[in-house]
């Protein structure tokens, strides 16, 4: 039998194609956010979108909130249940050989890859006076529990960026320049990609994941 | 702050989000979808290729009845001889939605056999005029 030939795959925060997703007042586009798709595409990668754990867990009509406030047991267990439905289509281009990248929300409590909001005294009534949450450098709670179940899975570290939608202040042009300088520097750092794919089951790959959260277009990540 | 969303989504089989190599680019024989989507202001709901994906259809069934429930339109585009009732695994669509209090969404299918630019078209003006009824526009989209 033809084996066919590896592709390129990118893993897509919900909202990427969906901005119905987005909490109220969070949505920048009416439906699909074209720059990523169109960028994405134009490289040939093939589109796989997440889920929203935000959505599901507590609904479309749900308050702002702050990656310490999804840092619950429950909200975890529901980010794994999520990880573990879409692993599978995931584990596969991973042991096929396909290139898998992810693309995250930086800025987001859940979705964040650089960058996660933060502010742990937020709770109680949702009253805040203005947006005084804090960006700081670190994984969102659902890419954490999705990277903890590839991980389970024996499969190595997804190479991921974060389109800077929730960083407060959105700057369109300097993502899609960011965008397009961490998949420029896949093409060049993966030349010769291809020739490892993940192990079988049951072999430890664990390359340290080695990426840099530097901040996107010249923001200062303490910058609220 | 203003929020831009456009209330209407459609739920895609996994061939209209990434169309067969041969068929790209400008797909040949299936209109752009993706395209049209997003020039319509529409979201994707990205459903898996065909096979079994018991817990990733119901965690998408969650998300449909959530957006079923608070105003938001939603619709099929399938693409008409693709297994799963044009991809869209519809049946199991179907248990699961019902399970959950919410409605099949209506379901268009995309003739692969006929000419792609009056396809798209004919999915443009459905697009263009698919939504909610006024009344339940106004209890949800403030």
């Amino acid at each position: 039998m033809e084996q066919s030939p590896p592709r390129k795959v990118a893993l897509m925060a919900h909202c990427l194609l969906n901005q119905n997703a987005k909490v109220c007042e969070g949505a920048r586009y009416r439906g699909v956010v074209n720059p990523v798709v169109e960028t994405l595409r134009a490289r040939g990668y093939l589109l796989l979108q997440l889920p929203c754990p935000e959505l599901a867990f507590a609904g479309a009509r749900r308050w702002w909130a702050v990656y310490e406030q999804y840092d619950t047991p429950a909200y975890r267990a529901h980010c794994r249940r999520l990880a573990q439905a879409i692993a599978p289509l995931i584990e596969r281009h991973l042991r096929a050989g396909d290139e898998v990248i992810l693309i995250g929300l930086d800025g987001s409590p859940s979705t964040g890859v650089r960058f996660t909001s933060s502010r742990p005294d937020w709770g109680g009534r949702p009253n805040r006076p203005e947006d005084d949450w804090e960006i700081v450098p670190r994984r969102g709670v659902w890419i954490e529990e999705l990277e903890s179940e590839l991980a389970r899975r024996g499969l190595p570290p997804v190479p991921a960026t974060g389109w800077a939608l929730d960083m407060g202040r959105f700057d369109e042009a300097g993502s899609r320049r960011d965008l397009e300088q961490f998949l420029d520097g896949r093409e060049r750092d993966t030349a010769p990609r291809h020739e490892n794919p993940a192990p079988p089951r049951g072999e430890n790959p664990a390359p340290p994941r080695g990426e840099n959260p530097a901040p996107p277009h010249g923001e200062d990540p303490a910058a609220p | 702050m203003g929020d831009a969303r456009g209330w209407r989504m459609a739920l895609l089989p996994d061939t209209l989000v990434n169309p067969p190599r041969p068929l790209r680019p400008p797909p040949a024989a299936l209109p752009d979808v993706l395209g049209l989507l997003e020039t319509c202001g529409y979201g994707v709901l990205q459903l898996p290729p065909a096979g079994e994906h018991r817990l990733l259809l119901a965690v998408i069934a969650d998300q449909i009845a959530e957006y079923a429930h608070h105003g938001y339109a939603v619709l099929a585009i399938g693409v008409r001889g693709e297994p799963g009732g044009g991809g869209l695994h519809w049946r199991r669509l179907a248990t699961l939605l019902r399970r959950r209090g919410a409605a099949l969404p209506p379901r268009h299918l995309i003739r692969p056999d006929v000419d792609a630019g009056r396809e798209g078209q004919r999915l443009a003006a459905l697009l263009a005029s698919y939504d909610l009824p006024a009344a339940e526009q106004r209890r949800w989209r403030v």
